[in-house]
């Protein structure tokens, strides 16, 4: 993909000189040739990251991101749909940008559940992938070439047995999509809380990597967002809602020899990365978030523990002076009435 | 896609700016500013968005030459910009936009009301003191003969990526002992995320008052306030427990079953061992 816009962008000799209502003339030719939508928004993403091209709009878009960074996650869904009738130029952007909770369908071929999101989504048709089909059927969109939908059956199967072992219940499902010299893919795991003791929870994550082949070696690129929902709604405590996400990035080298090897190479990062930000969720949400409610507020008296705290420095400046007087005086220490 | 008239655009950056997080607003402001194309309605609708958020939010501001800070909220309001000191027994113009006290006038206290008030300002300041490390509490005389405190503290530290508030209001009715309030908290963590807790509690009871003596009836309701918030906040700290031991735990495993990390090599094997358990 990188490689058409940088054609074009040589081709017509852009430069980050050009007014944006020039370089947006080359824009829309560019896009026109590129059918899928994914491919296009990466594109868009590359002309403004890469080249610098069309500050204005990447402003704006830096403005939206911040903006949805900051709005209650606990509606984001509405949020986002919200933002984007305020700035429906950015629609594209912002479905690529903003991770959203994903939804639950079952293939009408196998039986089976399976997780709808923007990798598997074309207008309003969604892709199984237990059956490959598009529901309600879709002609015209994009399905993985025959050989990388070999890998992603496999996957498909590997992350079942791993969403078993993790998450016991719960949907998973893998996305494969070709992409020049590489390909690309999102494995996706949901799981939603029983209702016990009056608390609630839902788990999102969403593994977005792209592989690409250098000699006998894989280099993997993954970007990890975990949507994490916690409520509970009792006498004592009133409405409580604890929830957001948290996304990060790493990179990997793994050797391979068969395409098989890219799914273990994938699941071994992917691994990994649940297991550290698994950690990092629980400190942020039942650690920091709560120290940071209680540094609001004290149950304990707060005058009470100044005194101690003071009553504390005390002694031990005493201490230490008496340590120091001993020091410079051995000879005397027996004889002192205080020790 | 439609397009949006300018009222119901209005409408989403009312809510967007009513749903910002603790010190926040003037960067969901500046954000809003830079995508909105049309600063005139964006400058008229945004003022009463934001009246409406410094008196929710409880944002506190320094009377032109006073010392102490007050809480603009709507139990002070006079005016959309007019808000009563009930301590130097003042009124003041208050700018939303700059969150600036202006043009201080004097401001008659209730009579009936004002002996209870202010012994209760000081027992609240008392309590406040000594359980709110950054707490400011204003006390109004309010409609029908009631009495209201209004509680916040703040805690904001963007550098390490989050911020907090506490907000409680408690209203009560002397006569007839009734005190009725709401605690709210919300924090923001935002580190390569963004995680938030809103929580909400309600709370409705009597408390003793002795109509004879102020000081008696102040510290009665005081306490009661000081032993409501304690147990909220004790059960929230359980809440919490709670949430991470039993919610968290069941989502997700911090390992599998085995204890031991997936053996990628092996999973197919995996697969034809769960098939064949679950013929048996």
């Amino acid at each position: 993909m990188s490689a058409i816009v940088t054609r074009i962008v040589g081709k017509y000799n852009l430069n980050p000189g050009m007014s944006t209502s020039d370089l947006s003339k080359y824009t829309s030719e560019l896009l026109k040739d590129l059918a899928d939508d994914r491919k296009r928004n990466q594109a868009r993403r590359r002309l403004r990251d890469g080249f610098k091209f069309s500050e204005d709009q990447g402003d704006q878009l830096d403005c939206a991101l911040d903006l949805m960074r900051r709005l209650p996650p606990q509606n984001m869904e509405e949020n986002l749909s919200q933002l984007i009738d305020l700035v429906p130029h950015l629609q594209d952007e912002l479905l690529n940008n903003v991770d959203q909770p994903l939804k639950v369908q079952r293939c009408k071929v196998k039986g089976r559940d399976y997780l709808v999101s923007e990798f598997n989504r074309d207008g309003d048709s969604c892709r199984s992938p237990w059956s490959n089909e598009y529901e309600p059927p879709s002609i015209e969109s994009p399905l993985p070439s025959s050989k990388l939908r070999r890998l992603e059956i496999a996957a498909n199967e590997a992350f079942d047995t791993y969403r078993e072992m993790y998450y016991e219940k719960g949907v998973s499902s893998a996305y494969f999509w070709d992409d020049t010299d590489a390909f690309a893919g999102a494995v996706l795991f949901k799981k939603v809380g029983e209702d016990g003791r009056k608390m609630k929870g839902a788990w999102d994550s969403i593994h977005v990597f792209r592989a690409t082949e250098r000699g006998r070696n894989a280099h993997y690129k993954l970007t990890s967002t975990i949507m994490l929902y916690t409520i509970t709604d009792r006498e004592e405590t009133g409405k409580l809602n604890l929830s957001g996400s948290m996304t990060r990035q790493t990179e990997a080298d793994y050797p391979y020899d068969e395409p098989q090897a890219h799914i273990a190479n994938i699941g071994r990062i992917i691994e990994d990365m649940e297991l550290k930000m698994r950690n990092s969720l629980q400190e942020v949400y039942f650690g920091k978030t709560r120290d940071i409610v209680n540094g609001l507020r004290s149950v304990d008296s707060l005058i009470e523990s100044r005194k101690q705290a003071e009553i504390q420095k005390e002694l031990v400046s005493r201490l230490a002076r008496r340590e120091k007087d001993s020091n410079k005086s051995p000879a005397a220490k027996p004889n002192r009435s205080d020790t | 896609m439609a397009f949006l008239n300018d009222e119901k655009k209005l409408e989403i950056i009312t809510k967007f700016l009513l749903d910002s997080p603790p010190g926040e607003v003037n960067d969901v402001y500046n954000d809003l500013r830079s995508l909105m194309n049309n600063p005139v309605v964006f400058k008229e609708g945004v003022l009463t968005a934001l009246e409406q958020y410094n008196t929710e939010q409880f944002v506190t501001v320094t009377p032109p030459g006073q010392e102490h800070n007050v809480i603009i909220s709507k139990y002070g309001q006079i005016e959309p910009n007019i808000f009563v000191d009930p301590k130097s027994h003042q009124k003041f113009r208050f700018d939303h936009m700059q969150q600036v006290a202006t043009d201080p006038e004097p401001y008659e206290p209730d009579e009936a009301t004002e002996p209870l008030r202010a012994a209760l300002e000081t027992a609240v300041q008392n309590y406040i003191t000594d359980h709110y490390p950054d707490g400011i509490a204003t006390v109004y005389s309010t409609q029908d003969s009631t009495l209201t405190i209004a509680i916040v503290d703040n805690k904001y530290n963007p550098d390490n990526f989050w911020n907090g508030r506490w907000r409680s209001a408690w209203v009560i009715t002397p006569t007839t002992g009734e005190i009725k309030g709401t605690v709210k908290v919300n924090v923001h963590y935002f580190e390569d995320g963004n995680v938030q807790l809103n929580t909400e509690k309600t709370h409705d009871g009597t408390v003793k008052i002795d109509a004879e003596n102020p000081e008696t009836a102040a510290a009665a309701i005081a306490k009661y306030i000081h032993k409501v918030e304690d147990d909220f906040q004790k059960s929230l700290n359980d809440a919490y427990i709670e949430l991470n031991e039993n919610t968290f735990k069941e989502l997700r495993r911090a390992l599998p079953l085995t204890r031991h990390k997936i053996d990628w090599d092996k999973i197919m094997n995996y697969k034809i061992g769960q098939e064949l358990a679950g013929r048996e």
